[in-house]
């Protein structure tokens, strides 16, 4: 037996779908919503459609956007000349509250990960290279994550663009900043002095 | 009674899945315990009990606790990297190879049945990727061992049918459904799979036998690696009823250009 009314309980349905969300915290998550009033409900509800119907990728970077091109792409006063690529739009987005950066991005939307089966047919990678060759593109700033599959990816894009006039960077990886050398296990310490640079 | 049991191993990392906020579930190939299975809490928050250790084919010592029973899964405490093979990881060829290797020992493995020499072929064979180029043969030969430790050694020194040498002067074709070869008086014509070369045959017989630290020496030539590759994949197919997702990777970039293993 049900033990709540069925509306409930597809609620609670959908949202235990959710990645991170199991069914208690679901069911929490259902009596919010029910206690809200309707117009909350409604503002929510509306707010989900709006993001499936209005939200598109970016036709030159494929990062996530409302019209055509993405925020990125439409200000001109970005350099296009350096291209930024990321494996997914929260990493664009965290190297974006920087502000360091003034060049474009180019958004994989994925790793390569063998044990998943993720190989470069299911990343934006022949995109990239039309992009090299079609734009004056001088650098590409390769900042996928320094783990086993964001580095094997790396490794993949400096293989697929050789040969080609482009500059090939990697992010710097090393210890962080605030952070203790004698607390810093020995692989990342590695990297720090690998990556270590003039003064 | 729901006491839980801590244990050391010694263990390669076969996969990872992230799981909820900050934990990550892992399989291992552990040394003690053969393969094992736990969720580790705040994996990818903490950079403490888990720095880089829950990596695909990292070798590190894991701590973990579970309940007597030994089929539940385990909980994960904390993980202190031995080797994290920095020459394979920089080597995108060994890095995609090495994948495959772990795939391939985790299809070929149950949880809780414990073989030390599977353990050691892993760590062997990464080993050698580590310390010397990649060299062609290299996934036979892992591929042939492991076959042997799971049980589905393949019959490669005569004819699994009517028993004879391969010095008969006959040619040889190998049978997935027999898991051997079939001289050319014994092959039923309907699955009959290309002839294999002596050569190939005997390659992987030495490639089988020799100690894990000669085997940078043996080379295989482009032939018989062909063959061998062709035969051995098809093979694992058989007994595995699919084809591996690393496999299914390296055939990607090997249209790519972007490596120069064998896939058939």
């Amino acid at each position: 037996m049900s033990r709540y009314a069925p509306p409930i309980e597809r609620l609670i349905t959908e949202l235990a779908r959710f990645p991170g969300i199991g069914e208690k915290t679901a069911a929490r998550l259902a009596n919010f919503i029910l206690h809200e009033s309707v117009e909350d409900a409604r503002r929510l509800a509306a707010s989900i459609m709006e993001v499936k119907e209005r939200i598109r990728l970016c036709r030159q970077c494929f990062n996530l956007a409302e019209g055509e091109l993405c925020a990125v792409c439409a200000d001109p006063a970005r350099d296009r000349g350096t291209v930024c690529v990321v494996q997914d739009p929260d990493a664009l987005i965290a190297i974006e509250t920087t502000g360091e950066f003034r060049g474009t991005y180019h958004v994989l939307h994925g790793v390569l990960a063998p044990l998943d089966g993720v190989g470069p047919d299911d990343l934006r990678l022949r995109e990239l290279l039309a992009r090299v060759d079609a734009h004056a593109v001088r650098e590409v700033i390769v900042a996928t994550n320094p783990d086993v599959q964001g580095e094997a990816t790396a490794l993949l894009i400096n293989k697929l663009l050789a040969g080609r006039t482009v500059a090939i960077s990697r992010i710097a990886m090393g210890v962080p900043m605030g952070g203790d050398l004698k607390y810093t296990d020995r692989m990342t310490l590695g990297k720090a002095l690998e990556f270590r640079r003039g003064m | 009674m729901n006491t839980r049991n801590s244990h050391r191993a010694r263990a390669i990392v076969l996969h990872t899945l992230d799981y909820g906020e900050s934990d990550r579930i892992a399989t291992f190939y552990t040394r003690e315990f053969g393969k094992l299975k736990g969720i580790a809490k705040g994996a990818r928050r903490s950079r403490r009990r888990f720095a880089n250790s829950l990596e695909p084919f990292s070798f590190t010592q894991v701590l973990f606790s579970r309940r007597g029973g030994g089929d539940s899964l385990a909980m994960v405490d904390q993980c202190e990297i031995i080797d994290h093979f920095p020459m394979i990881r920089s080597d995108l060829e060994k890095s995609v190879a090495a994948s495959y290797l772990v795939e391939l020992t985790g299809a070929f493995t149950v949880e809780g049945k414990r073989n030390e020499a599977v353990f050691q072929l892993l760590v062997d064979f990464l080993s050698l990727m580590e310390n010397g180029p990649f060299r062609t043969g290299l996934l036979s030969f892992f591929e042939i061992r492991l076959l042997g430790l799971a049980g589905y050694e393949p019959i490669l020194d005569r004819c699994s049918r009517c028993h004879v040498p391969l010095d008969a002067g006959r040619t040889f074709h190998f049978s997935n459904s027999r898991g051997g070869l079939q001289c050319s008086r014994c092959v039923s014509v309907p699955e009959a799979a290309p002839a294999l070369s002596l050569g190939t045959i005997r390659s992987l017989l030495h490639g089988k036998a020799l100690p894990a630290r000669n085997l940078s020496r043996l080379l295989l030539s482009p032939r018989a690696d062909d063959e061998s590759r062709r035969l051995l994949v098809s093979f694992i197919r058989h007994i595995l009823g699919r084809e591996l997702k690393s496999w299914q990777v390296l055939r990607q970039l090997r249209q790519l250009d972007a490596i120069n293993v064998d896939t058939c």
